[in-house]
């Protein structure tokens, strides 16, 4: 269903790209209106916008001459769970290696290995 | 920063963590790199570790199951790639089944990911534990580290939630 993660991240790699991304989760814009923060060309944002496109985090309207750019939640939500995921895993397994340690720790002046 | 608490930061497309643990940094060691001490302590809350096997050295391979309180189990390995005692250990790290218990969308099995455990003394007798997790195969994702990655992040997983919510 959606795009290989390794192609979301790429895309969300980019300063410019995550800034186009903040500015559509307000709503859709142009172009023109995404270029406008940017010390940047039109072709240079096109071209941005078209990695976006690929990686499915865009979604861009059919109207002939002012194609709106709007949000795709999909991928964007994989990868957020993919960080949450291992997040969650970590910080888990921590929690339960600092209970592990302290049993350990006793074991081992137990043996008297001081 | 808190003591017991974990540090998270994500800097790319990579997942840093860090904990203070109050043992030293060859008793943390030795939980990583022997099966009977690891499985007791491997995956989140409530579950367990019914397999653990493990050929640590640099090139062997590891693999684990993790069994959820449901009863689901995930499996997943790799292969050490770096071991220096009782400093750092650098293994790759998979998923082998996609419809495991995480329910991952978007992960594919196999998918390779890289973690580096470094193991440093703190104040005496504790340990700073570092994982640092990267996912990705391009050098150019790779060599993005680029600050603020998280926040933009959260605020359009936040976003995009919300926004799931409401359709």
């Amino acid at each position: 269903m959606s795009p290989d993660l390794n192609i979301t991240f790429a895309a969300l790699a980019d300063p410019t790209r995550r800034a186009i991304l903040a500015r559509l989760a307000s709503g859709e814009a142009s172009v023109t209106e995404l270029a406008e923060p940017f010390e940047m060309s039109l072709p240079a944002i096109s071209k941005h916008l078209k990695v976006l496109e690929r990686a499915g985090l865009i979604a861009r309207g059919r109207e002939a001459q002012w194609r709106p750019c709007r949000l795709a939640a999909g991928p964007l939500k994989d990868a957020a769970d993919w960080l949450d995921h291992y997040r969650r895993f970590w910080d888990e397994s921590f929690d339960r290696l600092e209970d592990y340690l302290r049993e350990l720790q006793k074991k081992d002046e137990n043996n008297g290995k001081k | 920063m808190a003591k017991n608490s974990t540090d998270t930061a994500t800097t790319g497309p990579e997942l840093v963590i860090t904990r203070i643990f109050d043992a030293p940094r060859r008793i943390v060691f030795k939980a990583w790199s022997e099966p009977e001490h690891l499985m007791r302590w491997w995956g989140p809350h409530g579950f367990t570790c019914p397999v653990c096997e493990m050929d640590f050295r640099v090139g062997g391979r590891w693999r684990f199951c993790m069994r959820s309180p449901e009863g689901n189990e995930e499996w997943q390995q790799g292969v050490y790639r770096e071991i220096v005692e009782p400093e750092r250990i650098v293994f790759s790290y998979a998923f082998e089944d996609v419809n495991g218990v995480s329910g991952l969308s978007g992960w594919k099995p196999g998918h390779q990911t890289t973690v580096t455990v470094n193991f440093a003394d703190h104040e005496g007798n504790k340990t700073k534990l570092t994982v640092h997790q990267t996912n990705f195969d391009t050098v150019a994702v790779r060599d993005d580290h680029v600050r603020g990655w998280n926040e933009a992040l959260d605020h359009l997983a936040d976003y995009v939630v919300s926004d799931s919510a409401k359709s």
